[in-house]
């Protein structure tokens, strides 16, 4: 039995051997604070640094302006197109523009920036077979060609006038000729402020200043991210001090005065599948429009975090409506519409699926819940399914499933170009990657609007906002949304509209009292 | 020995087996990956050359035989959101929750061997009373509550724990170990109580008495030693358990472990790196069940030869 105990003593000391090898973590590195490094709080991991994914969230956030920049770039606040690593630009013929790229960039790597370059990334996210997500939401099926008459300039030829391309060619990142035309990269070389020092997956991604910035150095010479995936922890790191800014936080997460609340471009609404009875009736989609309380949703699940909408863009997008005022709440009129469809002989007693996605956005269950029962009060037969992602997506994203019956899908959609083209493409044509229903008619115009310029392509674009409801009401709108980052008051940083998807580091700064907080 | 160990993982096998097999089978009932992965207007042909080059088209039989020959030849696919091996991310991953179980479980052992002892040898006394309120908590309080509630006392509030991450050196733990800890400290105290008590009755703790030997000594040498294998196998289902169900504490605490992975290639449908990491995770719990039946072997004779008649 001696024996028997030593051994069992050995194992236990094995175990705790185990055990206290971790006071450091396996599969992590060390910690400290330190007053040169900026450190973000995420809500998940990107899953790739790969610049030509960088229309996903999660992958722009980190990507967009700080490891790699686009030609040009779109100025949050006041929607113009400003010069980047391209320094002037011009259509020089109907089908074609021509950029005239900055002199003396180079790669973080130290080779030099030159007009292959940017016709090799354009070409790499475009045209090749990577699967770019900035193919399918930014260029469509569009094939361009490229020329590169010299060192400093590159011209871009689409099939047919483009008046938008360079505000599309914004969100190609640009990377050297040397990345790989047939993989995609998981850590790029870019020209931007930072480089990728160190990224140990499932715990931090360190970036360090590029030495060889063409532009000012950024003030933070380190910036270090993090992830965590309850928003209620991200605000703790915020007021525990243990993070300097924390996104995607909600107005519950307890983040309090240290809680920036930011316009995020975000729009939420139900999309109708107004093929399937008894959506197909429009009184049935108006009936709908009529029994949401936009506004007690706002003020009372969203915190006054937002405005009800009347439309699925934010102001500050080129083809917004500022004369369309959100749907009336009126349950009286939402019933007599039921009632009135019922007596023609619509199915309005079918069973209508409510499809909400998990933790899309702050207090989406209770708004969905809230909706159920305002739909029921005017005597639709609704019931609420709550799908993760990539579940929700098999009914958002053509092709839709088969025989799903009728179906209210909760969306929320970011226009992060700031033109409607982006929205009407995916929204509003009959057969738009994200659309339900159409008309030829209406997508004639559409594609008219989107040819035009200027003022009248603004006057286009929100008079086809107007109109939609009228002929198709595919959407019942419900919030322009808002986000809040949480901001430690070590740093001056002030959010905008797109930092949700595009953080710029180089815009941080040391708070003037930081040294004093530490 | 030898032959006992050989025994038991035989009979492991088929489980083993049948884990890969549900796995398999119910990740793919969760849904199409394709959305997730190809950009909005992907066309129809994007769609079946994603579906092409990652084996999706090919009948489940057919997908099932090359996942297993690819077990067999340890390549476990490529992981459809990072385009990493799948094997490496699990491999990555899983050392960090395998401390994670055994610090909690060591500190879980310790602490019930004390309380339990104690309220066995002192019925009605503070210790019997904590141990009772023990055994309540784990059963009333999710571990998810626990977390955050601690998260704004400790670390909010008190200013004296981080809220999360791994970078504080021993101060790191404490959080996750004791949100982890709270069901095995209650459930294992109950059980060294219960076998205590009757250790502590039967007629060789009277003969020890008799014979002068102490309390402390009537109670480690003798009492303890005897009820030790009953609290073993809760032990080793407990343990079992926090290898598989950490995924509340690594994803609140951001502990870079192998429950969030797993979570996280669910939601992304990386079927690839499902399968590594439940694969990993098997085959621990089928080596610490043998290691935990060992140990009860060595406890017990008669469980290691088997019965003659």
């Amino acid at each position: 039995m001696k024996r028997n105990t030593r051994r069992l003593t050995a194992m236990a000391l094995a175990g705790v051997a185990v055990a206290a090898s971790g006071c450091s973590v396996a599969n992590s590195g060390g910690g400290g604070y330190d007053l040169n490094t900026l450190r973000i709080v995420l809500p998940q991991e990107p899953p790739t640094l790969e610049p030509c994914e960088s229309s996903l969230t999660s992958t722009g956030v980190v990507v967009r302006s700080n490891i790699t920049e686009p030609l040009v770039e779109r100025n949050p606040t006041t929607g113009d197109l400003e010069p980047l690593l391209a320094t002037d630009w011009e259509q020089s013929s109907p089908t074609e523009w021509t950029f005239t790229l900055r002199d003396g960039v180079t790669f973080s790597d130290g080779a030099p920036f030159t007009a292959e370059d940017a016709a090799f990334s354009i070409d790499r996210a475009v045209n090749s077979d990577l699967q770019c997500n900035v193919d399918g939401y930014v260029f469509g099926d569009e094939v361009l060609t490229l020329q590169t008459p010299d060192e400093n300039t590159v011209v871009v030829g689409t099939t047919k006038p483009d008046p938008i391309l360079p505000l599309r060619l914004s969100f190609v990142e640009i990377v050297p000729r040397t990345t790989s035309m047939t993989e995609k990269v998981r850590e790029p070389i870019g020209t931007g402020p930072y480089a990728i020092r160190d990224w140990e997956y499932g715990q931090k991604l360190i970036l360090a200043r590029n030495d060889t910035y063409w532009g000012d150095a950024p003030a933070f010479p380190v910036a270090e991210y993090q992830w965590r995936s309850e928003g209620s922890v991200r605000a703790a790191m915020i007021t525990n001090d243990e993070a300097d800014i924390a996104t995607g936080l909600g107005p519950e997460d307890g983040a309090g005065d240290l809680g920036v609340p930011f316009q995020n471009n975000e729009t939420t609404a139900l999309r109708m599948q107004a093929t399937e009875p008894p959506l197909d009736d429009i009184r049935v989609r108006q009936a709908i429009n009529y029994a949401t309380n936009r506004t007690g949703i706002v003020k009372a699940l969203f915190r006054d975090l937002g405005q009800p909408a009347a439309q699925l863009i934010p102001s500050g997008v080129v083809g917004y409506n500022d004369q369309l005022q959100p749907w009336p709440h009126d349950t009286d009129k939402a019933k007599a519409l039921i009632d009135e469809a019922r007596a023609d002989g619509v199915p309005v007693d079918r069973e209508i699926r409510l499809i909400g996605r998990t933790a899309q956005f702050p207090k989406i269950a209770e708004t969905i819940e809230v909706l159920q029962s305002e739909f029921a009060e005017i005597g639709l037969n609704v019931k609420i399914e709550m799908m993760d992602t990539a579940s929700q997506l098999e009914y958002q994203l053509r092709p839709f499933p088969p025989n799903t019956g009728p179906y209210l899908l909760m969306i929320m959609h970011g226009n992060q170009a700031g033109d409607a083209a982006f929205t009407m493409d995916q929204y509003m044509l009959s057969d738009g990657p994200q659309s339900a229903y159409g008309t030829a008619e209406f997508d004639a115009k559409i594609r008219a609007a989107e040819q035009l310029e200027g003022e009248a392509r603004q006057d286009a674009f929100a008079e086809l906002f107007a109109e939609e409801p009228q002929q198709i009401m595919q959407m019942a709108y419900l919030a322009h949304m808002r986000g809040i980052l949480g901001k430690s008051p070590r740093v001056d940083y002030t959010p905008n509209s797109a930092t949700g998807d595009e953080m710029r580091l180089a815009a941080m700064s040391p708070a003037a009292d930081r040294t004093d907080k530490s | 020995m030898f032959s006992f160990v050989r025994r038991r993982m035989y009979t492991s096998a088929l489980p083993l087996i049948i884990v890969l097999l549900g796995v398999f089978l119910l990740a793919r009932l969760t849904g199409d990956p394709t959305n997730l992965y190809l950009s909005e207007s992907a066309t129809p042909e994007q769609r079946a050359a994603f579906a092409e080059q990652n084996g999706f088209n090919d009948p489940l039989i057919t997908q099932l035989i090359d996942y297993f020959k690819g077990v067999l030849h340890l390549d476990f696919g490529t992981s459809l959101r990072t385009g990493e091996s799948a094997a490496e991310m699990a491999l990555r991953a899983f050392p960090a929750t395998l401390q994670l179980a055994f610090a909690t479980m060591l500190l879980a052992i310790v602490g019930a061997v004390v309380v339990g002892c104690w309220a066995a040898y002192r019925p009605n006394s503070l210790a019997d009373r904590f141990s009772s309120l023990l055994s309540m908590t784990a059963a009333s309080i999710p571990d998810f509550w626990f977390a955050i509630t601690g998260v704004w006392l400790f670390a909010v509030l008190l200013g004296v724990l981080p809220t999360s991450g791994v970078d504080a050196g021993v101060l790191s733990w404490i959080l996750p170990v004791a949100t982890l800890m709270i069901r095995p400290l209650g459930v294992l105290t109950q059980v060294v109580r219960g076998a205590m008590v009757s250790a502590l009755s039967a007629p060789y703790i009277r003969l020890a008495r008799s014979k002068g030997a102490g309390d402390f000594r009537v109670v480690s040498h003798h009492a303890l030693r005897n009820a030790a294998a009953p609290a073993l196998t809760v032990a080793g289902d407990l343990m079992v358990s926090l290898i598989n169900g950490a995924v509340v504490v690594e994803a609140i605490f951001g502990w870079p472990g192998i429950g969030k992975l797993m979570i996280d290639a669910i939601l992304q449908r990386d079927f690839a790196v499902l399968q590594a990491a439940v694969l990993l995770t098997a085959v621990s719990i089928f080596l610490l069940n043998i290691i935990i039946d060992a140990c009860y072997a060595l406890l017990d004779a008669r469980v290691r030869e088997p019965a003659r008649v």
